[in-house]
């Protein structure tokens, strides 16, 4: 297990505020967050290169808060592979390895047997990273830290490295904290998620509650969140029997109409009546030729200022008078309802979707 | 002004610079560099010199490499307060005119000196000795290795050795292991750089210790004593035993490890 409580801790001129959060034993935990967030000192904090100026860190239950590095049992990747260049293929993955057992298992199981003998300077970028994973886990660590390892690797290569990683986290259960940009594999790895920013935590949980409920408008924007709207939330207790679709009771307690320019739509909420911001998932809103009779409450008619391929989906932004809303479609519905440039649609959304912060 | 016309302007006013460079040396080795080889083996005076040249340089390079190391290598990976102070301490011999440095040398370890006479008394003489020569040419020629082996571990990531830690070697095994075969070229480099200014030094040497002669203070003597005539074999073959090194730096500078990680 990984815990840290209160933890402060300075590089250069880079300080990591008050950070506290558990990754239970066997877990796999993300850190997300911009560039320059700290997300690296955290790393180097839990390890013990960079020095804590006060607070516990724990792990494996002990508390290492000030033990050196190499008693901590862990094991570090960076995003470079930092592979000693002196050293051989071999010679770097048994370096502190458990047994040769180990190393040779690992390297195997990595696909690096195979260049052994090679120089380091030899490699691509792609096998000195599955080397540099190699020569951390030979040693068996109770704990892994991984500086967005995959980075640097190709589609194929980061999908192998990531098969075994896996395979060998099932078979291990040591406990992992992964740094990554990326919260798709945020969501896909981790078990806890810590979003961090200027050396902060400014939100940690279930991945897929950061995803669908992001505690401010800055974190919504970094996770890539399409529809983030500034506007006046206004609780509507009282008007909310005219409006009962699904849960009723929840929305009684809960009903919310948030205006945005000269939008208004239904959310469900607890908010403090007054300024606040509105995230909507563009996967979330679907798009029609006519408004549905359905339990979607929030439809708004609009024209399709903009329609962007993304692979197997289509961003598609209609105006909806004067808010631009973001709808994620397949490209089959694009093609089925015949969207284009300039043509008008309905845009809408439930109120379930809508969160508030 | 056309491009080509630059470029002619540049390449006279390069090649005038090197011929700065190299008219007198190549002047002095055409001169003396035949009688001064063939002096090797008959002038005893030139030959013992040489070697006592290059057993203090030798001496004082090894005492640079022993006390500079730590120091470089501390002001290469800690922050620590006076970092900035004890640097320019380090390079203060590099800007004081080295007759200068002789002299303040010769007030802290010479017989009228407190240390100089304890040192005197247990039988340790420094002015006018050989030790005399390894402190003066230590003074004037560590700092360039200090400043050049800092610069060596700069250039070793320090996540290589974050990465060792964590991979169970404590500090000293880390420094051990990794990067001091990292650093290598860069420290041997510096070492070569030291010995080749120690061999050079005149001006503190000849305040510390006139007698016994290095090649620099005897090539002086000579052309003091004889004229310009008797100095070129001497100092022909000073300059080609400076020579040595500065290929042997050229060599090292050309292998190396490469920075990416």
């Amino acid at each position: 297990m990984i815990s840290l409580q209160h933890v402060n801790a300075r590089a250069g001129k880079f300080a990591l505020a008050d950070i506290s959060f558990d990754i239970p034993q066997g877990e796999y935990g993300v850190v997300i967050g911009p560039a320059g967030a700290g997300k690296t000192t955290l790393l180097e904090t839990i390890a013990g290169v960079v020095r804590t100026l006060s607070g516990r860190i724990m792990l494996g239950g002990d508390d290492l808060t000030s033990a050196p590095p190499e008693a901590r049992r862990l094991g570090i990747v960076y995003q470079h592979a930092f592979l000693f260049p002196h050293l051989s293929v071999r010679e770097n993955v048994e370096y502190g390895a458990a047994s040769k057992h180990a190393a040779d298992d690992v390297a195997s199981r990595f696909g690096v047997d195979a260049l052994a003998n090679r120089s380091v300077e030899s490699l691509s970028g792609g096998e000195r990273q599955l080397v540099a994973i190699a020569r951390a886990l030979a040693r068996r660590p109770e704990v892994l830290l991984l500086d967005e390892p995959f980075s640097a690797l190709d589609p194929r290569t980061r999908n192998i490295a990531r098969r075994v990683l896996r395979t060998l986290y099932y078979e291990r259960r040591f406990t992992v904290l992964q740094v990554t940009h990326d919260f798709g594999e945020a969501g896909l790895l981790g078990d806890v998620a810590i979003v961090l920013d200027k050396g902060r935590i400014v939100q940690k949980g279930d991945p897929e509650q950061i995803f669908r409920k992001p505690a401010s408008p800055y974190i919504a924007d970094f996770l890539g969140a399409e529809n983030v709207f500034a506007g006046i939330a206004r609780p509507i207790r009282a008007e909310a029997p005219d409006w009962v679709a699904g849960n009723e009771h929840e929305f009684v307690r809960h009903a919310v109409a948030f205006t945005t320019g000269s939008l208004t739509f239904y959310a469900l909420g607890d908010v403090v009546p007054g300024p606040a911001h509105a995230v909507i998932r563009a996967e979330e809103v679907s798009l029609s030729v006519e408004p549905s009779m359905s339990s979607v409450q929030n439809q708004f008619r609009g024209k399709i200022l903009e329609i962007v391929p993304a692979g197997a989906l289509s961003r598609v932004t209609v105006d909806a008078s004067g808010t631009p809303i973001v709808a994620a479609v397949t490209a089959r519905s694009v093609r089925e309802l015949a969207l284009s440039v300039g043509s008008e649609v309905v845009a809408g959304f439930k109120a379930t979707a809508v969160h508030l912060c | 002004m056309s491009r080509a016309v630059a470029s002619v302007i540049v390449a006279i006013v390069s090649s005038l610079f090197l011929l700065f460079f190299l008219a007198p040396v190549a002047g002095l080795v055409s001169s003396g560099g035949a009688r001064g080889l063939a002096s090797l083996s008959s002038d005893r005076e030139l030959r013992e010199s040489l070697a006592l040249t290059a057993s203090t340089a030798t001496m004082a390079t090894l005492l640079g490499i022993l006390g500079g190391t730590p120091i470089a290598y501390f002001l290469a990976r800690r922050a620590f307060p006076g970092r900035a102070v004890v640097a320019a301490l380090m390079d203060l011999p590099l800007a004081i005119p080295h007759s200068v440095a002789g002299i303040a040398l010769l007030l802290v370890l010479g017989r009228g000196s407190a240390l100089g006479s304890v040192m005197y008394r247990v039988g340790l003489r420094v002015a006018g000795s050989a030790t005399g020569i390894v402190c003066a040419m230590l003074f004037v020629s560590a700092p360039l290795y200090v400043s050049a082996a800092r610069e060596a571990f700069v250039r070793v990531d320090a996540r290589f050795e974050s990465v060792a830690r964590t991979l169970g070697d404590d500090a000293w095994r880390a420094f051990r292991r990794i990067t001091l075969p990292l650093a290598a070229r860069g420290l041997t480099a510096a070492a070569v750089v030291m010995w080749a200014r120690a061999v050079s030094e005149f001006g503190a040497v000849v305040i510390l210790t006139y007698n016994p002669k290095v090649a620099s203070v005897l090539s002086y003597d000579r052309f003091t004593s004889y004229g310009l005539s008797e100095t070129l074999p001497v100092a022909a073959v000073l300059v080609l035993f400076a020579f040595i090194p500065l290929i042997a730096l050229r060599a090292l500078r050309a292998g190396g490890y490469r920075d990416a990680p």
